[in-house]
């Protein structure tokens, strides 16, 4: 199965009162517009002495602030036990105690067009503000399933289902055990959406599927990584087919299971970018070294092509202060590469090895040519929380849409780069094993030529 | 050939570099020459028609052949199994026979051949070592542990590896006569550094044809390894490592 286990870095956290007290506190909370109690949980000790006015952290806002003022004006719209409102479509699956998994749909309380809610490809550009805005506007409704039985489940899984596979915005009235908790989890590693609560209840409007969707949904036969494949070929977008993907829509029909969210979407870059690499495999190479950039969020990439063979290596640094990097006073530097036949191990750095390679791979695809890329990207304090993996594979793609710096040799390459990234290029060399490989790694073909005495 | 595991055996030493690879079948021997998709190692293999049971082959040929998809065949192969090799020529197609308790007859397409004809690299080699396959196969072992490159020198006692990790190193010494080094010729004391991934990766898919192997290499150049097998070779090459 190519549905592996995601390890993500974490940082402890501990319950800490402080945010509490400043929301307690009447002044800040008169600037923040909230009058009720709210529990907080978060990150480490530096936050208690910053208390969001500091920047202690090193980011150059306080993300903790940032998503508690958005929350705030989440809450008040939601009103006692229901909440009705216009699905983007969207769903959300855990992976907390997994095979039994809280899966359910995210409605934000609201009754207008939401569709680019769930839509990241369209996001590209907008601010983080934006993004936490929208986002934390979708309301989790929480309801526990076993992942080994979507199809033998109940009701509720079954609107989630037909809601999933929606290709317009639905309108869904839910109805919860208690009151969304007046929570915040400030977990660094969970995009952001808004409050969340068991449901009990739930009703939707008539969905209308997107055709291509449900030729897959009801293939019995197709195996799931064919239905992607099938899919993507179709055009239609990958947050698309990794929602479907996600709540078991695809497979052999005893097969399917519902793929929490986050496993789903590098389910799905993975099988996409491995059959595109497969084709980019059969194509020349390219013939020159080629320099592309884009900077998103305080993200900047560049990614080098190289002519030779496919092979794939992704960097990335994390300066002091940035999300997975709170507290050390250096920046961290983390590699994973793979030769011409792939890996087999699932990439310490995570799923945006498995987007940026996608974003990489449609490129060489389209363009049918092949070549040794290296992605490396520096994470600056400005990228104040994760948005999650899309971020990544758009800002690669913008990054392959933009007109490449073209050199004749990769010392001339390797110079450009060292302009547009802050760490030294040295710094980068010793870490990547690709970069170190391209330099001192000579071919055999050197030694044929003009060596025959 | 009476015995398939001997092909079995050479069609892992060889997909372990390529995916796909030109046979040159000539009235007196099968040989193969390639490099890896990335050029940094070339294997050349030769068996000559006195290995064979019965050979026939009229006129020269060259057939392109998928080795990964081979190999899948052959691993079918059961202990004791003969094994029977014909071209239709007509059909474009392999048939490789397996004979064991019942016959099987798999075919597999012939692909394109590259015109392209590879030169081995023309070394004079400053070192020569005769190496039991088993005592490189752990030493090199040892070097990966800590790193993902060797460095090989020689001077006229010993041979000596050495691996440098980020926070690890290695040194591995083979004295002249004693244990894995069976023989040394050194004409100037060299050193040359390689990539362990593909050195790991050859000497492993290699130890199965041949328990001796020979090393020959000069001060940063390309390493050759030889497997003397029956009736044959199958020779590597390396390219090195050159930092700084």
């Amino acid at each position: 199965m190519l549905i592996r286990k995601v390890k993500k870095k974490r940082i402890n956290r501990v319950l800490n009162p402080w945010i509490r007290d400043l929301i307690d506190d009447y002044k800040v909370a008169g600037d923040l517009g909230v009058s009720s109690n709210l529990s907080v949980r978060l990150g480490k000790e530096v936050c208690v002495v910053c208390k969001g006015s500091r920047l202690l952290c090193g980011k150059t806002r306080c993300p903790l602030l940032l998503r508690v003022s958005y929350y705030l004006k989440t809450m008040p719209m939601i009103r006692e036990r229901d909440l009705s409102g216009s699905s983007p479509p969207g769903v959300f699956i855990g992976r907390i105690g997994y095979p039994y998994v809280y899966a359910g749909p995210l409605v934000p309380p609201i009754n207008e067009d939401t569709t680019v809610f769930d839509l990241p490809e369209f996001w590209f550009g907008k601010t983080i503000d934006e993004i936490v805005g929208f986002r934390s506007m979708l309301v989790r409704g929480m309801h526990r399933v076993n992942v080994r039985k979507p199809e033998r489940a109940d009701k509720i899984l079954d609107l989630t289902r037909d809601l999933a596979l929606s290709s317009l915005c639905v309108d869904v009235e839910l109805k919860f055990k208690d009151r969304p908790k007046k929570r915040i989890v400030l977990s660094d590693d969970v995009q952001p959406f808004g409050p969340s609560a068991l449901i009990n209840h739930m009703n939707i409007d008539s969905s209308k599927w997107d055709r291509r969707i449900e030729k897959a949904y009801y293939d019995g036969d197709l195996k799931a990584s064919e239905a992607v494949l099938y899919l993507y070929d179709q055009g239609v977008l990958v947050s698309r087919i990794q929602r479907a993907f996600s709540v078991g829509a695809f497979g052999i029909e005893k097969q399917r299971r519902l793929v929490p969210t986050r496993w789903s979407i590098t389910a799905v870059d993975s099988i996409i970018s491995n059959d595109l690499i497969d084709k980019i495999k059969g194509y020349p190479e390219i013939n020159e070294f080629r320099v592309y950039e884009s900077t998103y969020l305080d993200n900047r990439f560049v990614v080098l092509m190289v002519p030779g063979k496919w092979s794939y290596e992704s960097m990335e640094a994390w300066y002091p202060g940035t999300i997975w990097n709170p507290y050390s006073g250096f920046t961290v530097m983390l590699s994973d590469w793979e030769g011409y036949h792939g890996r087999t191990e699932y990439a310490k750095i995570g799923g945006c090895y498995y987007s940026a390679r996608l974003a990489v791979a449609e490129k060489l695809a389209e363009e049918r040519r092949q070549a040794t890329v290296i992605v490396l990207r520096e994470a600056r304090p400005g990228y104040i929380m994760p948005v999650g993996v899309w971020q990544v594979r758009e800002n690669v793609r913008n990054a392959m849409r933009q007109r490449p710096m073209k050199f004749d040799s990769l010392e001339e390459a390797l110079a450009w780069i060292r302009g547009r990234l802050h760490i030294p290029l040295e710094k980068w060399i010793e870490n990547s094993d690709l970069l170190r490989s391209l330099i001192y790694q000579r071919r055999i073909t050197q030694y044929l030529k003009g060596l025959k005495t | 050939m009476s015995d398939a595991k001997l092909l079995k055996d050479i069609i892992v030493a060889i997909a372990t570099l390529i995916d796909e690879g030109t046979f040159e079948i000539t009235p007196e021997a099968i040989n193969l020459r390639e490099m890896d998709p990335s050029r940094v190692a070339m294997v050349d293999f030769q068996w000559s028609k006195s290995l064979f049971d019965e050979y026939n082959c009229s006129q020269p040929t060259k057939i392109c052949i998928n080795i990964t998809e081979m190999l899948k065949l052959l691993k079918r192969a059961g202990k004791g199994d003969s094994v029977e090799l014909t071209l239709d020529e007509e059909r474009r197609r392999l048939n490789i026979k397996l004979r064991g308790k019942y016959v099987r007859t798999f075919s597999m397409p012939i692909l394109e051949a590259a015109v392209e004809e590879v030169p081995t690299p023309k070394i004079t080699f400053n070192v020569k070592a005769k190496i039991t396959t088993d005592g490189i196969k752990e030493a090199i072992e040892d070097a990966a542990l800590v790193s993902d490159h060797v460095s090989i020198e020689a001077n006229e006692e010993e041979l000596i590896m050495r691996a440098e990790g980020d926070i690890m190193g290695a040194t591995i010494e083979m004295r002249k006569g004693e244990g894995a080094l069976l023989d040394l010729e050194v004409k100037e004391p060299s050193k040359a550094t390689f990539s362990l991934s593909y050195l790991s990766d050859i000497i492993k898919a290699a130890s199965a044809t041949s328990e001796i192997s020979t090393i020959e290499f000069s001060t940063d150049m390309p390493i050759k390894i030889d497997f003397p097998i029956r009736e044959g070779k199958l020779t590597y090459f390396l390219a090195p490592r050159i930092e700084a």
